[in-house]
């Protein structure tokens, strides 16, 4: 059921407005840019031009400003003259965080939302609220770019134990959610290897064994998900293992189902599950790496791998292979 | 739409953007105020690639571009009265390049204000406000390029902090800690070859992870599990054409891809089919069809994203691979 809402009172028809004069938007007879307005935005924003024309910092400026934003998010200089007038008349800015959550989700996806809440925080500095606002806006959007980006920066600039201290946790909450999710997996990738070590996590060894059971563990219950492997491999890069260590736990990825072998349970290497498509693309690009790295006949090995990516398991990217292929060839010649 | 779209509709795409600026009705056409330089810049180049520059009239576009002027900062903004920014300032100097109209700016402020604008990281704001993004590290070192200026620019200082958005898996993000995403690896890839620092990428993994973003119906998305967008199709084709693998991608079926997102109609490309056209996505299919030797078009500098020919004749050339123009 719609409910008709009346158009607000102009500001050209306010009393209170009388004293500003508006600033009507430059007229340009180019036809590459020609204006029209509703009513609405033309009056907010001709007022707008007035107040800047006086360099206004007042209350009524928060006024014009939000309602500027909430018809157009991404007039960058509206969220700038605001950001001004907030510090100019010393606005209470823990009340403008919280009308920035209304507009955050509905918002979401615009830049200056999130810049906006960025330089309340460098005043107002209590990040650890709105770790729990960026997961609640997650709810929505999961993977949004400007979102994450900005948790990354809070969790960086304050640097504070307390604030990492769930972050594992909480990136492990959204990966159950969606365990394809990608940034999750970057945000992973953050937290353990790029943010320096904290206090219970000196033990790097233990680290990795726990990131390897977890990646491992991911990829058995969903397989073809690339940013598992990515995590993989990133792992393994980082610390410099080669990925010849994990052929025991890739090699029943590359077989059918009806092929698997292991009965046991074995936390180093879990096999796929029942349900799981095979075989898994992504584990016989990792096997034919192996035996890439590996050189001499393996290379043999690696490009009919690579063959049977091209020509069956993976045939979007068949010139891709066709390429690997012959690289790989021209390897074994020289 | 039932039927299939296996041609590039050249007449049709023109008359789309011509028609741009006639919407009087279209309350969208001034929300986005915000991107009219760009939106001219994406119009203008369309135009090039399709062979069909002279479909805008040069006079008005150079009176529109200097009525942006931002005579505080000595840069541009997007619509007369915006605050100067990055984004317009590049697409402003790409404009007047291109129209062949570049003597009537103050170069030396120009320089000047995009310089101011090197944060001590050595990543670019896009203005005062202070959003930074290595997409404004690559604005930046591709305007001062265009300028002539770039002896002017810290590399060493820009290259650090590109360097540092290098993920694991081989991409680029926006700041450093940032996940991967194909409009950053462009932007990153595009900036480092136009200071000869390319060797900083770690090419075939990137390589990899770039092919990886082709998705079965033919188009590519912008990192793992999202969909698929034509403006990838440049983005993503361009870091290829720069590392010199335009073809671990399927170019028959991207290309598929990217003509099924025309709209038969009214002209213009969407971001995937079945959705309404807009510039930003002719342009950038178009770029894409470019790139990929579709027969008729113009040659692209993927670096840039100017007409290659121009780019050339600046002596601003690097190396770079498309796929050769077919015939037919």
């Amino acid at each position: 059921m719609s409910v008709s809402v009346p158009e607000p009172l102009r500001y050209a028809d306010r009393p209170e407005w009388n004293d500003v004069a508006p600033v009507e938007q430059y007229e340009n007879v180019n036809p590459l840019a020609p204006i029209f307005y509703t009513n609405e935005y033309k009056d907010a924003t001709d007022y707008f031009r007035g107040i800047i024309k006086t360099g206004e910092k007042s209350q009524r400026v928060l006024q014009l400003t939000e309602h500027i934003i909430r018809l157009n998010p991404a007039h960058y200089t509206a969220w700038q003259y605001r950001y001004e007038t907030l510090l100019a008349i010393e606005a209470n800015l823990e009340d403008e965080l919280r009308l920035m959550d209304e507009l955050a989700i509905t918002y979401l996806k615009t830049y200056q939302v999130w810049h906006h809440r960025r330089l309340l925080m460098l005043q107002i500095r209590k990040p650890a609220p709105e770790l729990v606002f960026i997961a609640r806006t997650f709810q929505v959007d999961p993977k949004n770019y400007h979102t994450w980006s900005y948790r990354q920066w809070l969790l960086a600039y304050f640097n504070d134990a307390n604030l990492w201290i769930g972050e594992l946790d909480f990136v492990e909450e959204l990966l159950n959610d969606d365990i394809r999710n990608n940034s999750a997996w970057h945000h992973r990738f953050f937290t353990v290897w790029q943010s320096g070590v904290r206090e219970g996590e000196e033990d790097r060894e233990r680290v990795l064994r726990r990131e390897l059971i977890y990646v491992k563990q991911s990829i058995s219950l969903a397989p073809n998900n690339a940013s598992a492997w990515n995590y993989l491999r990133g792992i393994l890069d980082h610390n410099s293992i080669p990925y010849q260590k994990m052929i025991t736990f890739v090699q029943p990825y590359t077989l059918l189902l009806d092929e698997q072998v292991a009965d046991l349970v074995d936390l180093e290497n879990p096999p796929p599950s029942k349900s799981a498509h095979l075989p898994c693309a992504s584990a016989i690009e990792f096997l034919a790496d192996i035996y890439e790295a590996e050189g001499g006949n393996s290379m043999l090995k690696a490009t009919e791998l690579w063959k049977s990516l091209g020509n069956e398991h993976d045939i979007s990217r068949k010139k891709y292979w066709e390429y690997r292929i012959r690289e790989g060839l021209r390897a074994i010649q020289t | 739409m039932s039927f299939e779209l296996n041609s590039l509709l050249v007449s049709l795409h023109v008359t789309y953007i011509q028609n741009l600026g006639k919407n009087k009705d279209d309350l969208t056409y001034h929300l986005t105020a915000h991107l009219r330089m760009n939106a001219i810049y994406w119009g203008l180049t369309a135009l090039c690639t399709m062979n069909h520059r002279e479909a805008l009239d040069r006079n008005e576009m150079i009176e529109y571009v200097m009525s942006c002027w931002d005579e505080e900062t000595g840069g541009f903004g997007a619509h007369p009265d915006h605050d100067a920014h990055i984004l317009s300032t590049l697409s402003a100097i790409q404009i007047l390049i291109t129209q062949d109209a570049i003597d009537i700016l103050d170069i030396d402020r120009v320089a000047k204000f995009i310089l101011s604008l090197q944060q001590p990281s050595g990543v670019f704001a896009g203005d005062s406000f202070g959003e930074v993004d290595t997409r404004f590290s690559y604005i930046a070192v591709n305007a001062l390029s265009l300028l002539g200026r770039l002896g002017d620019l810290d590399v060493e200082k820009t290259v650090a902090y590109i360097v540092q958005c290098r993920n694991f898996d081989g991409g680029f993000g926006s700041r450093i800690g940032a996940e991967s995403h194909a409009s950053q690896a462009f932007v990153c890839c595009a900036a480092l070859t136009i200071l000869d620092r390319l060797d900083e990428v770690d090419a075939p993994t990137l390589s990899w992870w770039l092919a990886e973003r082709q998705l079965p119906n033919g188009g590519l998305n912008g990192r793992p599990e999202k969909l698929e967008d034509v403006c990838y199709s440049f983005w993503v084709l361009a870091s290829l054409s720069m590392l010199k693998k335009v073809h671990y991608i399927d170019s028959g079926k991207l290309t598929s891809f990217i003509l099924s997102a025309q709209d038969p109609e009214g002209g213009g490309i969407a971001d995937r089919p079945g959705d309404m056209p807009d510039v930003f996505h002719t342009h950038f299919g178009l770029a894409g069809l470019s790139i990929l030797g579709y027969p008729g078009l113009v040659d692209l500098d993927p670096v840039y994203c100017m007409p290659a020919a121009l780019i050339e004749k600046m002596g601003l050339r690097k190396g770079w691979q498309a796929l050769e123009r077919r015939a037919s």
